[in-house]
């Protein structure tokens, strides 16, 4: 893995960067063997949230309650911990130690300013950005930026992001440089209610770590909202949409940006885009298969395409299906309701086989570490 | 991006072992058999009659009377289908193509009359290739019963039966491939049958797909209420809103409709949904069965097509308490019996984010 490599791991011996040896005092990495661990936010029937970590085989490493919903979570590139990201509109992610599920910090955004559910941890491991909402001028879409330090997150600035509602962020392949996901509607604290649909303003935005704008860039469409992203290694971006307009309207759901070329619709087929009734919700790109898969939970589909040619490799219906990640054989999906999904893409056919995790529940996004 | 090798426990094992015993298994392979085949077949049988029927009526082979009885019974066909959408139907936009419904602009009307000024001489070929608009049963009913076409004027007869024609086979087409897609060796039939399949991991997942299906079709038959009854505006009625309005058969789709919900909870031989709430749990099964002649009943007792009963203030009245009686059965089963049988009716789908 990369970061292995940047911070010169070798077993489950952490050397460290003098920047961030105050950071990991005392820590050192676990060894999770073979089976990858999947973290995701998950309900219990009874309807209470939880932060949990299983491996793959169905055993579960941690539950841990946690009291507001969250959306995405966030490895450490290093260390065995995570951030469980507030759902919006949640004023609270949760840092969790990964080995045990312990619940090291709840995570609050200061006065005016609430979660939007995604974040990224620098691969430093130092810094941490999330997408916020400041909601004194409802919508504006900030950056918030976290120290970690002596495992406790704290807040030491934010950036613009240079649009409005931002939703997922990303790291292109440099790792310095971010990628927003502005899906350009604006709500106000404590309520998920649009309030601008007549006038969103979406763009997918690059910027530097300090702030810089890199670009800025938006589809035709006024009303379809850039919310999700996926990054592959050579710095391709694809973004999913949701597209706020009428239901008859032909909006591109998914779009690319290929390194050095322009953000574009992704050659997407009517009949699959018709499927998805207007609504995307996670990406991932198996970089060593070069396939994008998409979950499509108002369609219950799965998707899985060529990233280079565009070709459909998937159009499989899984019901309420939620988050999506990349495994060495192609890819896990997740699902609201029913069992996750394994797809083997390795051959000409992909082969899909049920996982042994808990059925059902499982929150939009998953991430495999 | 994970490098190491990955076991993966898979629950194929697990699962072989699982008997025609197991009651989730017996419920979904009982309603396959005697619920959902039956039903698609009768549809496409009726889209086979439709066919002839369009054929017939533009040789001059059958009166208006018989090609609106057989469209009627087409009609009625996939009216019952509602609370059995799943599979092939449900998907590959395969469903708007058969009903254009629910239809604020009147684009049926619009959309044929302009693709019959585009092409007077329209092959089956050339409605393949036209919007889902005017390729089912929304337009075919447009042509047999609006009031501004008269096809017992031989120069209208004329204008109208390429478009005739064509639909019937587009139906007829379209059927004939979803029952294919049903009975095929590892088809949707064979799906509700042995688990896991590509579909499905378990039987549970059946279940719980045929219990949500019907209780989506149930909340549509609300809405195909609700939304002529002015419950979305207002209280104005809106009776072109209705689905249905031009063939005068709201309120007999919704019947059609309502029967085949009942079937997925009774099953063809008491082997339906209702067989999985155990003993101490029929009062929960009364309560259902109670709430199903209730609405059964108060839809029967309606002597007036909806058109005339939204016109006045009893005739409204009786449409508002067949209202209350379907929202009464809706949420039986979306909150008691789902709860009741552990099924999970949605998580993320209306999540928005």
């Amino acid at each position: 893995m990369k970061r292995r490599a940047f911070l010169g791991l070798t077993g489950a011996t952490l050397a460290v960067t003098a920047a961030a040896a105050g950071a990991f005092a005392g820590w050192t990495l676990s060894d999770n063997g073979a089976q990858p661990l999947l973290l995701s936010a998950r309900n219990d029937a009874a309807g209470k949230h939880f932060a949990v970590g299983y491996r793959l085989d169905g055993s579960q490493a941690f539950a841990t309650q946690v009291s507001e919903r969250c959306h995405d979570v966030v490895p450490h590139p290093c260390l065995p911990l995570a951030l469980f990201v507030g759902r919006r509109p949640s004023p609270q992610s949760y840092l969790i130690d990964t080995r045990d599920g312990r619940l090291l910090q709840t995570l609050h955004t200061p006065a005016q300013r609430h979660f939007f559910g995604h974040a990224v941890f620098h691969k430093d491991g130092e810094w941490l950005y999330t997408t916020e909402n400041d909601t004194s001028d409802p919508g504006r879409g900030v950056i918030g930026v976290y120290r970690l330090q002596a495992l406790q997150l704290q807040r030491t600035g934010e950036l613009s992001s240079h649009g409005l509602g931002p939703h997922q962020l990303l790291w292109l392949a440099d790792g310095e440089t971010l990628v927003v996901a502005n899906g350009g509607i604006r709500t106000e604290a404590d309520s998920r209610v649009e309030m601008n649909l007549d006038t969103m303003e979406s763009s997918l935005v690059l910027l530097q770590r300090d702030g810089t704008l890199l670009s800025k860039e938006q589809l035709p469409e006024r009303k379809n909202s850039v919310r999700h992203l996926a990054v592959a290694s050579d710095g391709t971006v694809v973004s999913g949409q949701q597209y706020m307009g009428d239901p008859g309207d032909a909006a591109p759901l998914l779009a690319i940006k290929r390194p050095g070329q322009a953000f574009q619709p992704f050659p997407l087929a009517e009949a699959q885009r018709l499927e998805m009734n207007q609504y995307t919700a996670s990406l991932a790109i198996n970089n060593e298969l070069r396939l994008l898969a998409l979950t499509a939970p108002r369609g219950n589909r799965v998707f899985i395409w060529d990233l280079d040619s565009a070709e459909l490799r998937l159009d499989a219906a899984l019901p309420d299906c939620a988050g999506v990640g990349a495994v060495p054989e192609g890819f896990v999906v997740s699902a609201g309701i029913g069992r996750c999904r394994h797809y083997d893409c390795r051959g000409e056919r992909i082969l899909t086989q049920p996982l042994q995790l808990p059925a059902g529940l499982w929150d939009n996004h998953l991430r495999l570490t | 991006m994970i490098r190491s090798p990955l076991t993966l426990a898979l629950l194929s094992l697990a699962l072989a072992a699982c008997s025609p015993a197991d009651p989730q298994q017996g419920v979904s392979s009982a309603l396959a058999n005697g619920v959902l085949l039956p039903a698609y077949g009768s549809w496409s049988e009726a889209n086979s009659q439709l066919a002839s029927s369009g054929r017939a009526f533009c040789a001059d082979q059958q009166t208006l009377s018989e090609a609106r009885q057989a469209f009627l019974t087409a009609q009625s066909a996939w009216a019952s289908l509602q609370p059995l959408l799943i599979g092939p139907l449900a998907e590959g936009n395969r469903a708007w193509q058969v009903q254009f419904w629910p239809d604020k602009k009147n684009l049926v009307a619009r959309q044929v009359e302009a693709l019959l000024k585009n092409k007077p001489k329209l092959t089956p070929a050339d409605l393949d290739k036209s919007s889902v608009v005017v390729q089912g049963l929304t337009a075919y009913e447009y042509l047999m019963y609006d009031s501004a076409i008269d096809l017992g004027n031989a120069e209208q007869k004329a204008r109208y039966c390429p478009l005739l024609v064509a639909i019937g086979q587009h139906q007829q087409a379209l059927a004939a491939d979803v029952l294919d897609r049903w009975q095929a060796e590892d088809g949707m039939a064979a799906q509700l049958h042995g688990f896991p399949n590509e579909r499905y991991a378990e039987p549970a997942e059946a279940v719980a797909e045929l219990l949500r299906t019907q209780v989506n079709a149930i909340d549509g038959l609300k809405k195909k209420l609700g939304t002529p009854l002015g419950r979305q505006s207002k209280g104005q009625p809106q009776p072109y809103q209705a689905e249905a309005w031009r063939s005068k058969a709201s309120l007999a789709n919704l019947a059609a409709g309502l029967a085949s919900a009942e079937r997925i909870w009774r099953g063809a031989e008491q082997d339906g949904v209702q067989a999985l709430l155990s003993a101490d749990q029929s009062p929960l099964q009364q309560r259902i069965d109670a709430a199903y002649s209730d609405t059964r009943q108060r839809l029967a007792a309606l002597q007036r097509p909806l058109g005339e009963l939204l016109a006045d203030p009893a005739g409204r009245s009786e449409l508002n308490a067949l209202y209350d009686s379907l929202n009464a059965l809706h949420r039986l089963h979306e909150t008691e019996l789902a709860k009741a049988l552990g099924i999970q009716m949605g998580f993320n789908s209306h999540d928005g984010d």
